[in-house]
C-alpha cells in the first residue's frame, strides 16, 4: 500500500538575522500510513516542532518535499490540524471562541459550529469554562483548549506537539485514553511528538527516534502490542521491554548540556 | 482591598476629591492671607468661581465649546480612520513602511504647529483649517502606535490562524487588529493631548470664537479668572476623553483589562 504521507529527504536551515545559521533538519524523511499513530521522540532542539511545521505547511524546507494523499504540500490545508506546543490561544477570545476558530474560518455558521464546539469542550473536561479567557486558565487547561480547537476542524491528520506536556499525571492518563478513542473511532492519522517514552510506547503503532540536531531518523521502533490497550498493559513485561529499547536508542543522543 | 467600612473605590474617590479641594483651598488661602495678590499676574479660585458663573450664565462657554468641539471631533475621527489602517498596513507590509517612513518621520519630528498660519491662509479661520490642523497633530500617534503594535504581534498566533485556513483578511481582523488594540488606545491618549493643542493653536490666529480664542482673548484682557477657567475646562475635557477611553477599552478588550488588574 502507498503511504498516505511521505517525504523525500527534508533539510531545513534557519538563518536568523545577526546569528549563526542553525540546521534543524538534515535528510529527515518519513512515511505514514493512513490511520496510523506514529510518535516522534528525540532530544530537545532536534527539530521535531520544525518538522511538524513543515508538514503543517507553515515552513518551507530548503530541500525535499512532502506529499499527502499523493498531493504535494504547499501550504496549510483543512485535512491537517496542529495542537501547538505553546498552545497559541488567541488571548482576546473565550474558550468557546478559540475552539470555534477553525470552523469559523471555514465560514461555518454559528448554529452549525456551536454544538460541535460544546461537545469538544465537554470532551476535554472544560464544561463551565466556555466563557473564560485564556489568561484565566491553567497551563493544562490551555493545552486542552488547544486540543479541542484542533479537533473542531475534524482533520484527517492530527499533528500533536507535546500536547499533554502541561497536564498533571492523572489528566494526562485520561486524555491519552480519550485520544486513543477518538483516533480509533474517527480513523485519524496521528503524528505525535513527546518527550515521554512511556507515552510514545503506549499510544503508538511506531515510534520514530530522532538523532540530536540536525535531526534525522535514528531508528523506527514498531510497537507490536495488541489494541485496545488498557491501563494494565503498561505494567506488562513486554511493555517494559519496549520502553527499555526506546530508551537505549535515545540515550546516546541526549546531551545534558543542552 | 478594603479600608475599614469603605470599599477601595470610595476611598479612591474621597482621597482624589479631597486632594483637589485641598489644593484649591491652599491656593485661595495663600493668595488671600500670605502673599499680596496681583490680579494682573495670577488669579485665585474665588475669582475663577465668579468667572465660571459668568461664562455659564452668558452661554459663552457652551458656544465656545461647541465651536471648538466640532473641528476637534472631525479632526480626531479623521485621524482614527486614516491613522489606524495606515499604521497597520505599514506594520504588516514592510515595503509600504519603507516607502512612507521618510515622510512620516519628517512630519512627526517637525513642529507641526508651525504649519498653522499656512493652513489658516489656505483654508481659512473656520472649521476647515482647524479640522485639518487637529487631524495632522492627532494622526501621527495613531500611525506610529498601530505600526509598533503590529510589529509586536505574536507570530505563533499568525501561524495558528493560517494553519486553520485563515486568509490575509482573517489575519488582519482576527489577530493583528485585536493584538494591536492596546497600542492604539495608548496612541489615542497622546492624540487627545495633541488635538487639544491643535484647538488652541488653530484659534490663536485670527479666530473670533472658540475656547482657544476665548483663552487667548481673556489673557490679553488680563481677565485671568476667566482665562484660568478656560484652561480648566480644557483640562476637564481632556480628562473626560481619557477616562472615556479607558472605559471603552474595558468594554471592547475585557481580556486585557482583566489581565492587568
Ligand atoms: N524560528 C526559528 N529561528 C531560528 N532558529 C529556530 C527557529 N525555530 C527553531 N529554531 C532552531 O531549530 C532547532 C530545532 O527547533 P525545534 O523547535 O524544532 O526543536 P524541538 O525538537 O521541537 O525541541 P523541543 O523538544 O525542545 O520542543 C533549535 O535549535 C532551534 O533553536
Ligand atoms: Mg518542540
Amino acid at each position: 500500500m502507498e503511504p498516505y504521507i511521505r517525504s523525500t529527504d527534508i533539510t531545513l536551515t534557519f538563518t536568523p538575522k545577526n546569528r549563526d545559521p542553525v540546521t534543524a533538519l538534515k535528510d529527515f524523511r518519513i512515511e505514514l500510513n493512513s490511520g496510523e499513530f506514529v510518535s516522534i521522540v528525540g532530544p530537545s532542539g532536534c527539530g521535531k516542532s520544525t518538522f511538524l511545521n513543515v508538514l503543517l505547511g507553515l515552513l518551507k524546507p530548503d530541500m525535499g518535499e512532502m506529499e499527502i494523499g499523493g498531493k504535494k504540500i504547499t501550504g496549510p490545508g483543512v485535512e491537517r490540524a496542529m495542537v501547538f506546543q505553546e498552545f497559541g490561544l488567541l488571548p482576546w477570545r473565550t474558550v468557546m471562541a478559540n475552539v470555534e476558530l477553525g470552523p469559523e474560518l471555514k465560514g461555518e455558521s454559528v448554529a452549525s459550529r456551536r454544538p460541535r464546539a460544546q461537545e469538544l469542550i465537554n470532551l476535554v473536561g472544560l464544561t463551565g469554562f466556555e466563557g473564560h479567557f485564556p489568561h484565566e486558565l491553567s497551563g493544562g487547561m490551555k493545552q486542552r483548549v488547544g486540543l479541542a480547537r484542533a479537533l473542531a476542524t475534524d482533520p484527517e491528520v492530527l499533528l500533536m506537539d507535546e500536547p499533554f506536556a502541561a497536564l498533571d499525571a492523572q489528566t494526562r492518563d485520561l486524555m491519552q485514553a480519550e485520544l486513543l478513542q477518538i483516533w480509533d473511532k474517527h480513523k485519524k492519522t496521528v503524528l505525535f511528538v513527546t518527550h515521554s517514552i512511556e507515552e510514545a510506547a503506549y499510544l503508538s503503532d511506531r515510534v520514530i527516534v530522532m538523532t540530536a540536531r540536525p535531526g534525522k531518523t535514528k531508528r523506527i521502533i514498531k510497537i507490536n502490542l495488541p489494541r485496545p490497550r488498557g491501563y494494565e498493559m503498561r505494567l506488562s513485561p513486554e511493555f517494559n521491554d519496549i520502553k527499555l529499547d526506546i530508551w537505549n536508542t535515545l540515550k546516546d543522543e541526549l546531551n545534558p548540556r543542552e | 482591598m478594603r479600608f475599614g467600612v469603605l470599599s477601595e473605590r470610595s476611598v479612591r474617590f474621597l482621597l482624589g476629591a479631597g486632594a483637589v479641594t485641598g489644593f484649591f483651598l491652599v491656593w485661595e488661602f495663600l493668595l488671600t492671607f500670605v502673599f499680596t495678590f496681583n490680579p494682573f499676574f495670577i488669579t485665585k479660585p474665588s475669582l475663577m468661581w465668579d468667572a465660571t458663573g459668568d461664562l455659564i450664565l452668558s452661554g459663552e462657554l457652551w458656544k465656545d465649546l461647541y465651536i471648538s468641539g466640532t473641528p476637534f471631533v472631525f479632526g480626531f475621527a479623521a485621524a482614527v480612520v486614516v491613522g489606524i489602517p495606515l499604521g497597520v498596513v505599514m506594520g504588516w507590509r514592510r515595503r509600504v513602511a519603507f516607502a512612507l517612513d521618510p515622510f512620516l518621520t519628517a512630519l512627526y519630528a517637525s513642529p507641526l504647529v508651525a504649519l498653522a498660519p499656512l493652513l489658516i491662509v489656505m483654508f481659512g479661520v473656520g472649521i476647515k483649517g482647524k479640522t485639518i490642523l487637529i487631524f495632522l497633530l492627532a494622526v501621527f500617534p495613531f500611525i506610529f502606535n498601530a505600526f509598533a503594535g503590529v510589529r509586536s504581534v505574536d507570530t505563533l498566533l499568525i501561524n495558528v490562524v493560517r494553519s486553520l485556513g485563515g486568509k490575509e483578511r482573517d489575519l488582519y481582523f482576527k489577530v493583528i487588529l485585536p493584538s494591536t488594540l492596546p497600542y492604539i488606545v495608548a496612541g489615542a491618549r497622546i492624540a487627545i493631548g495633541r488635538g487639544i493643542v491643535g484647538i488652541i493653536v488653530g484659534e490663536f490666529y485670527a479666530a473670533s470664537e472658540g475656547i482657544g480664542h476665548a483663552l487667548i482673548w481673556f489673557g490679553d484682557m488680563y481677565q485671568l479668572g476667566h482665562m484660568f477657567v478656560c484652561i480648566l475646562v480644557l483640562m476637564i475635557v481632556a480628562v473626560i476623553f481619557t477616562v472615556g477611553l479607558r472605559k471603552a477599552e474595558l468594554a471592547i478588550a475585557p481580556w486585557r483589562t482583566q489581565e492587568t488588574r
